[in-house]
């Protein structure tokens, strides 16, 4: 690369050229990208300007390749769609030209602009040659940087036992890497292992589970860690440092299953794997089948508190001496170079839902609960008997979408429950062919392979689909038989049904405790709150954060099948990951102006990554590239200028600032958006058409903890009415908490701003996630109707105000 | 598995836990308290009762707790404490 370098003509010509895309007629239909290209071609050190129809197909890439090499430029600005989504095209092109790929800049003409502002062609123009000058401003400043490539740890952690993470772990040790799998329950099996049988082709969960989970327990490349949670990841992608709590069975590992210690085991409790149905001990093992297979001691049961044992009745049962009741905590460091979030999701509680009358009514049970019912290994012995009389019931009902596409749970669809019911209502004709069922629904979603299938043979076999829910379930206190009342949306009819027994098809939710590997993991999550991918089309099993993959429930509701699917797809993206064996990181790092330091240790303070160590005896800091992850905030936050961040220079950023305040400032809003969230969120808004206001100028920057008091302040008196400063909610940010500083600086500036007499209102935060699209509109809306308060005089006073300042 | 359990289980009527019966020998009693201190199932307190030696021996609060650990009868100094098992043939 640096022969690159050499190559191309060094700053004192700069030869700038700029494409104008028009991206068929989604930006051409809103903006005048010859109009736009015209106005680039009269920027200073732009040698050519043009517009075409694609400019990320082969022919508008091979032509800016034929221009740098004809036109000798040196550096290159395209005007077309996010730099998420096509930067890394037009880098490659630059390079494969001999153009260093930071010399390439963007101008997000399409979701920022022809996209959010469809109606207002001439605003939007106007909007789109504001942002190819600011994208040439910042250009004619870019600097070549060079790469580094760090080595890539070829080690794999699967988060989560069920079967995505399964599947994951089993493929990655296939393949001949080592896989930690961290499993929290004392086995791993997940929601499958709870199921009895699986649609549409009624195979039986467990038996088609267990052979890979005990495939799991004794892979030499698998390290599984069950009782075990994740504390900490620290580290990017390649060189993750995980550190996983494994907390004491009190059973070693010589524990033959033999259940003689719970047979003498005094107290008990609830199975949770049962669903509460069955009973067990403090001493016990999930399910049969549980791998491990070794016993566990449930402490917070168990009558041995802390260091006194005072009951010894396990211990004395127990012919092989493996109980052991000093086993102690252990906290594990792991170096791994990817991680498959698989971490599954829990289960709707209709308790919420008073009209059903789950939990004051024992006939009404959940699917879950049908499952281990109906399951032969369940606690009933697979018979489906009703909780209030143990009988077989010869009527059931069941109710669908319950906490599904509903506003009182949650409002997308759960996707497995229409079919679980169908297989579950087949279930019950097998082994009892005169039960009555009915199934109330909204639509029934059969749309995968042999789903149809499976929905007609039901019918055939006499199960009864009524269309519309019932509004309430009433008891008969007497012989707790249920009666149904609701329409019939389709014969347009009350009814009035009676039945033994109501099944509560519940629907999938995201895990309570998602926020935890949300943090852990820096993830995005969804507004319904699954784990967001990093593209939902052509990034399907990535997450946004590099080096993590998803798999399975966590991303969203699925069924095995799909869970199957996307594992296995995580693990071959994973695979490829650490095929290579090394990977390139950004040259967005941040750079030390030795001469300006004075050790004041501010910007050492303020890192998140701890990349900055304080040599007191020259009174001076030092950076460590490898640790810095290249938020800036050091930068934004040194009151020498003594950091600079790599291509998010000081002066590359004021240059944008200027560039999008040259013409009419005083009725535009500066904004400042962090790449991982704020931006991607307006680029949300775009790719979703949510209309905004036009006078919006968005600056991005990595992080927003980037944004220095310098900025906001330069906008203030270039004469800008508003500025926005976005960034990531409080715990999503990329940088582990550098938008903290964000926060404090900005509060800063608005008492800065009270002092001075200004409108602080101007001067606007906030937290937008990637999915917040809608959040990002209204906001530029709220902020519009503040710039329509600003007068002439308040901008004037904040131009000499801020300069004084 | 954060499940919430509130059903009682369809098999709590099969599933016997041993049930005791504490006996106390309260003039043997010097008032330790070891017994109510270690007790895990809570079962003992401090009675108003004042024994030959002058002190307040135990009290059973709710024998229906006690899970028959007998660490009561292996930690009183005194072996005025000791548990057998209820007979719960004819239900207890």
């Amino acid at each position: 690369m640096s022969e690159n370098i050499s190559q191309i003509p060094q700053k004192d010509e700069l030869r700038i050229g700029v494409y104008v895309c028009h991206c068929g007629l989604n930006i051409a239909g809103t903006v005048d990208c010859k109009q736009v290209a015209d106005l680039a071609s009269t920027l200073p050190h732009v040698v050519l300007a043009k517009d075409n129809r694609y400019s990320c197909s082969d022919q508008g890439q091979e032509l800016i390749k034929k221009d740098i090499r004809e036109h000798k430029l040196n550096r290159v600005v395209v005007a077309s769609c996010s730099p998420r989504l096509h930067e890394p095209t037009f880098r490659r092109a630059c390079e494969e030209a001999g153009l260093n790929k930071y010399l390439f800049e963007m101008a997000n003409i399409r979701e920022h602009c022809s996209w959010v502002h469809l109606y207002e062609k001439e605003a939007a123009t106007e909007k789109a040659k504001d942002l190819v000058r600011m994208a040439v401003a910042k250009a004619a400043l870019l600097e070549p940087e060079e790469e580094m490539t760090v080595p890539i740890t070829q080690k794999a952690l699967v988060l989560g036992g069920g079967v995505a993470g399964i599947q994951a772990a089993l493929d990655l040790a296939d393949t001949g890497y080592k896989v930690y799998l961290v499993e929290k329950d004392p086995s791993i099996g997940g929601r499958m292992a709870q199921l009895d049988k699986t649609f549409p082709t009624m195979d039986c969960s467990i038996c088609i589970l267990a052979p890979k989970m005990s495939d799991v327990g004794r892979h030499p490349n698998i390290g599984l860690l069950t009782n075990s949670d994740v504390l900490e990841v620290k580290g990017y992608i390649g060189n993750f440092k995980v550190k996983v709590l494994k907390k004491p069975r009190y059973v070693t590992k010589d524990c033959s299953a033999c259940n003689d210690c719970a047979i003498a085991c005094p107290v008990t409790a609830p199975n949770e794997f049962d669903v509460g149905l069955s009973t067990r001990h403090a001493i016990y093992t999930p399910f049969a089948q549980a791998v491990p297979s070794t016993y566990i001691i449930d402490r917070d049961l168990c009558l041995n508190k802390e260091n006194i044992i005072v009951c010894d009745k396990c211990i004395k049962a127990c012919e092989r001496k493996t109980i052991d009741f000093n086993m102690k905590p252990e906290t594990l460091e792991l170096d791994v170079g990817t991680i498959i979030v698989a971490t599954g999701a829990d289960v709707y509680d209709p308790a919420k839902l008073v009209n059903y009358g789950y939990t004051r009514y024992p006939n009404v049970i959940t699917s879950l609960e049908f499952e281990r019912l109906i399951n032969a290994g369940g606690p009933s012995s697979g018979r489906l008997i009703r909780p209030s009389d143990m009988q077989i019931p010869d009527s059931v009902a069941f109710i669908q979408c319950v906490g599904s596409r509903s506003e009182s749970g949650n409002l997308y669809c759960s996707n497995v429950c229409c079919m679980n019911t169908i297989k579950d209502s087949l279930l019950i004709k097998e082994h009892w062919p005169d039960t009555k069922i009915y199934v109330y629904y909204v639509d029934i979603r059969a749309f995968g392979k042999g789903f149809e299938d499976l929905y007609k043979r039901a019918r055939k076999e006499g199960v009864l689909f009524v269309r519309g829910l019932p509004t309430e379930v009433v008891e008969n206190k007497k012989n707790h038989d249920l009666w149904l009342v609701g329409e019939n949306t389709l014969l347009r009819e009350v009814y009035k049904t009676k039945v033994g027994m109501v099944i509560l098809s519940i629907g999938i939710q995201p895990r309570q405790d998602s926020e935890v590997i949300q943090r852990l993991c820096t993830l995005s999550r969804t507004p319904d709150g699954f784990f967001m991918e990093a593209h939902p089309k052509l990034r399907p099993v990535d997450a946004p954060t590099g080096g993590v993959f998803l798999a399975g429930c966590a991303e969203s509701p699925k069924d095995i099948k799909d869970s199957v699917t996307q594992a296995s797809a995580a693990a071959a993206r994973a695979g490829i990951l650490m095929a290579k064996g090394k990977v390139t990181v950004e040259a967005i790092t941040s750079k030390l102006i030795p001469d300006y330091c004075n050790g004041c240790q501010m910007c050492a303070k303020v890192c998140p990554f701890n990349a900055i160590t304080v040599v007191p005896e020259r009174r001076k800091v030092e950076l460590i590239e490898a640790a810095c992850s290249g938020c800036g905030t050091c930068s934004a936050e040194c009151p020498f200028n003594a950091i600079t961040m790599r291509h998010f220079t000081d002066a590359q950023l004021l240059a944008q600032i200027d560039a999008a305040t040259e013409l009419d400032a005083d009725k535009k809003i500066v904004a400042f958006c962090c790449n991982w969230c704020a931006y991607a969120g307006a680029d949300f808004a775009g790719v979703s058409r949510m209309q905004y206001p036009t006078n919006v100028r968005i600056i991005r920057t990595m992080c927003s903890g980037r944004v220095a008091p310098k900025f906001v302040e330069r906008a203030f008196a270039r004469g800008a009415a508003a500025v926005l400063v976005a960034g990531c909610h409080f715990g999503d940010c990329h940088y582990i908490n550098a938008n903290y500083q964000t926060q404090k600086r900005v509060e800063r500036l608005w008492k800065k701003m009270e002092r001075l007499g200004l409108d602080k209102n101007r001067l606007q935060l906030a937290w937008i996630n990637a999915s917040e699209g809608e959040r990002l509109a209204s906001k530029i809306k709220e902020i519009q109707s503040i710039v329509g308060s600003v007068n002439f005089e308040e901008i004037e006073k904040s131009k000499k105000m801020t300069e004084r300042g | 598995m954060p499940v919430k359990t509130w059903r009682k289980p369809l098999d709590a009527d099969k599933v016997k836990s041993p049930k005791g019966e504490v006996h106390l020998i309260k003039d043997r009693c010097k008032g330790c308290g070891y017994c109510i201190e270690y007790c895990p199932k809570d079962v003992l307190e401090e009675s108003n009762e004042i024994n030959a030696r002058g002190i307040h021996p135990p009290r059973v609060i709710d024998e229906k707790r006690c899970a028959l650990c007998g660490f009561c009868t292996a930690i009183c100094p005194d072996f005025a404490i000791f548990t057998t098992e209820k007979n719960c043939e004819g239900g207890c």
